[in-house]
């Protein structure tokens, strides 16, 4: 077993730079840690880990942000980041809410990824990938603390996406010069699963999305598909934890064809006839879950919906954390064009 | 194989000089980018230590869950040291329970092993809604928004007139100011704070400098402001953070000492003390004998309010069986204060406590023999084993007054939000008052009257370093402690956080209050091996308003 394993981290350590690999590494033995096998999870433990930021209202290369309320009542916090405009070296408190000022201003809302369980929208990880997209999205950028795993199961996570996105498109402040809120919503990992079920509801009740986009998005279902099976533990990902983590967040006795999980699977809705948004999913070719990731593409198509499929072939989880591979330009580029085109 | 190489950056401290007991160090940017702090040329080494963890997890599976529960970690920033403690785990046999002696239940509360508290307690907003304290956010008006933000905005703009010594222009706007506030709930939110913001620029403008607000000067002052300040305590959390925090890492650095002494710098009503007392009555092998040195300030009509407390101190230890002495130095400033009034014994370890005094010293300008120099260089003199350090978390001492006006506005304003869910009374009205003076100092003091000089963590730890300490790291346990002090006695919405090896307490993500332990380095001595504690100041960090 010992010695498979030594194999394995050969293997990722080849196809990611070194630091890319240390910082990986590097969750993945804290979050070893953190989940129990009774399914309880060591929630004291990691927030000391987890390596958070504050808010900045004080703009850095061009961004600044605050966090506010979504829901006074549930805690649900965001943090917004809007690009900063001429030389102010400050922006001021009442200056946070000030109205959008181009024609068109795409507003993003992002779900952090964590597999339901970890990292907070303050997550310096994740602070640093919303800064960059507004950059170079030229968006204002929200980011949804929603609730996690396992103190809070399926459908908590999707409730608090679907109350930002009511927020956000009821902020007169987001508004374009249309008067709409142009929205897009991005996520990775479970960030990305919630983006699918929040358009789902988006869609549902006349909401309108510009466009979803999904980072290394976070599916499965009860079959053990070929990757699953090919790459388990070798990229730094276990069938096991991802089983783990899937138990914590569906219904306690539900399986994973639950359709929170498998979309398109036995349980899924049908999506044919509806305007579902488009959608931009990039896939890492290293990750073990792609085959269902590959299987969220082929139903959105199957359902005669707008999609585009970004395989990256040698990519790992992770690879949009760090700006130091080929990849992680590739689908900025990528995402840039996807949310420019529809302006 | 990879085409873009890990960038480095050297790590700097702040403007001038480096102490020279610290190194420069290349440090991978792109890992400080996401919170991490390793050098360059360390990577490698690094990975194969992830890598040899990574293969005793799997080895020894029954370790893991003891790694988590058990182990304290430290300063997880530094991937390395967190790294090499976890393997160190691994080379002990037997699973040990921790050594370390923790503060009882019957003075803290929470129960601090597993059985009793369920390890699956919850932070912030994860916590499923069984109480909602703080439900009373009444919904505001369109035009109270709109109001509020106005107030905000001439709020600004008054200040800034302050700035450029437009004080009649400034006081029009005070009148503006008051009409608008009449449109607004002042009970709670923007109102209520942009209400005491606003009295605090008509006391600047409308009263000759000179006269010190909420400095704590007169003795008078000094009574009431320890009311205001037990009220404070009672009403939230940040003191009871505070000395929860240092109260933890005094037990452990006392640890295997037979002779201790605390010096506390602003001893108020001892508040702290019966807990630490306690602590050490159950230390395993048994109590060391314990010194108090209270300082402050002399108490008015022949009262000795520092003897008082000491005496109720006493009691307390006697009852639990503590050899205990107390003993009181009245002084109105810290740096009135002089070592030989400490009356330190060679052999008894020190521990030096601070909560929210060191910022008094800062003077307006930085000159050689300033008051922090002089006070930082007597305690390290002392040699403590440790000083536990407790400040706001704020950038309130710059110069310039709308920078210092408007980091206040944002600091306080999250202050009072909090102190909403507070419905105790008078406790909540009182503690409003105490930090309505605070409020006072900084805005309308100048000069040696404005004491309330608050500086970022980032700041201490330069000036700390550039004095001859060393950052001592606060752990997991005392971060746990702490997350579960505030999960029982508070409201949701308070959020304890690690940065570095230092705890900070705040409010929804912005943190409010920094607690940080350090120890005072070898004094430079030809003997002794070179140490290099390399003092890594933190690239990406970020003080709310300008930058080190």
């Amino acid at each position: 077993m010992a010695g498979i394993n030594e194999v394995n981290r050969n293997e990722s350590k080849m196809v990611v730079p070194l630091n890319t690999w240390v910082l990986i590494s590097n969750f993945k033995l804290a979050y070893n840690l953190l989940r129990r096998p009774d399914g309880t999870f060591n929630r004291h433990l990691a927030e000391f880990l987890d390596r958070k930021v504050p808010a900045n209202a004080t703009p850095v290369d061009g961004v600044f942000s605050f966090d506010v309320f979504i829901n006074r009542s549930t805690s649900l916090l965001s943090r917004i980041y809007r690009p900063a405009h001429g030389e102010e070296p400050q922006i001021n408190i009442a200056d946070l809410e000030k109205p959008v000022t181009a024609e068109v201003v795409p507003v993003i809302i992002f779900f952090h990824g964590g597999s339901f369980a970890h990292s907070s929208a303050n997550s310096t990880i994740y602070d640093t990938l919303c800064r960059r997209l507004v950059g170079i999205c030229k968006a204002v950028v929200v980011s949804v603390n929603y609730r996690r795993a396992p103190e809070n199961r399926y459908p908590c996570a999707y409730d608090d996406g679907w109350a930002a996105l009511n927020w956000v498109n009821s902020r007169t402040w987001l508004q374009s010069k249309d008067s709409k809120v142009h929205i897009y919503l991005a996520g990775d990992s479970s960030g990305g699963n919630i983006v699918h079920h929040v358009a789902l509801q988006a869609v549902e009740s006349n909401i309108e999305v510009l466009g979803n986009i999904l980072l290394n998005p976070m599916f499965g279902g009860e079959e053990r598909t070929e990757s699953e099976k090919r790459f388990d533990g070798k990229y730094f990902v276990t069938i096991r934890d991802r089983d783990w983590y899937w138990r914590a967040f569906l219904p306690e006795g539900e399986d994973r064809d639950h359709p929170a999980c498998n979309p398109f699977g036995p349980k899924g809705k049908i999506l044919e006839g509806i305007k579902f948004p488009k959608s931009l999913v990039v896939v890492a070719g290293l990750d073990l879950i792609q085959d269902w990731q590959l299987d969220y593409v082929k139903g959105l198509e199957k359902a005669g919906q707008k999609v585009k499929l970004l395989y990256l072939e040698k990519a790992t989880i992770g690879f949009y954390l760090l700006p130091n591979n080929n990849h992680f330009y590739t689908v900025m580029d990528e995402i840039s064009a996807f949310v420019d085109s529809n302006c | 194989m990879s085409l873009y190489s890990s960038c480095t950056s050297a790590a700097s401290s702040a403007g001038s000089s480096v102490s020279s007991t610290t190194k420069t160090s290349e440090i991978d940017c792109l890992l400080a980018g996401a919170g991490y702090r390793v050098r360059s040329s360390d990577l490698r080494h690094v990975a194969q230590r992830l890598e040899r963890l990574d293969a005793a997890m799997v080895n020894s599976p029954a370790e893991v869950s003891q790694l988590a529960s058990d182990v304290v970690h430290y300063n997880p920033s530094d991937i390395a040291s967190w790294v090499d403690s976890l393997l160190s785990e691994f080379n002990q046999t037997a699973s040990l329970p921790s050594d370390l002696p923790e503060l009882p239940e019957l003075v803290v509360g929470p129960v601090l092993n597993q059985t009793v508290l369920a390890e699956d307690a919850w932070t912030d907003h994860d916590a499923p809604q069984h109480q909602q304290l703080n439900n009373q956010f009444p919904v505001m008006t369109a035009m109270e928004e709109d109001s509020g933000i106005r107030l905000v905005h001439v709020l600004l703009t008054c200040a800034e007139s302050v700035q450029r010594g437009d004080l009649a222009f400034a006081g029009s706007l005070i009148e503006d100011m008051q009409s608008l506030l009449a449109r607004v709930n002042t009970s709670c939110g923007i109102g209520k704070v942009a209400g005491y913001f606003i009295d605090a620029l008509s006391l600047r403008i409308f009263t000759p400098q000179g006269v010190g607000f909420g400095g704590g000067v007169g003795l008078d002052a000094a009574y009431e402001n320890e009311v205001l300040y037990h009220h404070f305590y009672e009403a939230c959390p940040y003191l009871k953070f505070a000395h929860f925090t240092a109260n933890q890492a005094i037990l452990e650095a006392f640890d295997g000492h037979d002779c201790v002494h605390v010096v506390d710098f602003n001893l108020m009503h001892g508040l702290q003390w019966p807990a630490l007392i306690q602590a050490l009555a159950l230390r395993p092998g048994g109590p060391p004998a314990l010194r108090l040195t209270g300082i402050g300030p002399p108490s008015p009509d022949g009262r000795d309010s520092l003897r008082e407390v000491g005496l109720r101190l006493s009691e307390l230890a006697r009852s639990v069986n503590v050899l205990f002495s107390f003993r009181g130095v009245a002084a109105s400033r810290l740096e009135d204060v002089k070592p030989w009034m400490l009356q330190v014994r060679p052999k008894e370890a020190v521990a030096v406590n601070s909560i929210m005094q060191l910022h008094r010293l800062l003077g307006s300008e930085p000159s050689r023999n300033s008051p922090m120099e002089m006070v930082l260089g007597w305690i390290r003199n002392l040699n403590p084993k440790i000083m536990t350090v407790i400040e706001q978390e704020a950038n309130h001492n710059q110069p310039g007054f709308l920078d210092r006006f408007t980091e206040a506005l944002y600091y306080y304003s999250t202050m009072f939000d909090s102190l909403e869910a507070c419905t105790l009374q008078p406790e909540k009205a009182l503690a409003e008052i105490y930090i309505q003076r605070e409020i006072c100092n900084v805005v309308c003091c100048e000069g040696s009257a404005r004491v309330e000089r608050h500086e970022p963590l980032a700041k201490w730890r330069v000036r700390l370093g550039q004095a001859g300490f060393r950052p001592l790291h606060l752990g997991s346990n005392a971060f746990k402690q702490a997350s579960m002090l505030l999960t029982l006695f508070s409201a949701e919405g308070y959020c304890v956080e690690e940065k570095e090896g230092c705890l900070t307490l705040g409010w929804h993500s912005r943190p409010l209050i920094a607690a940080s332990a350090w120890e005072a380095l070898a004094l430079p001595d030809a003997n002794s091996p070179a140490t290099a504690p390399g003092i890594f100041v933190n690239p990406h960090s970020n003080p709310p308003v300008n930058s080190l």
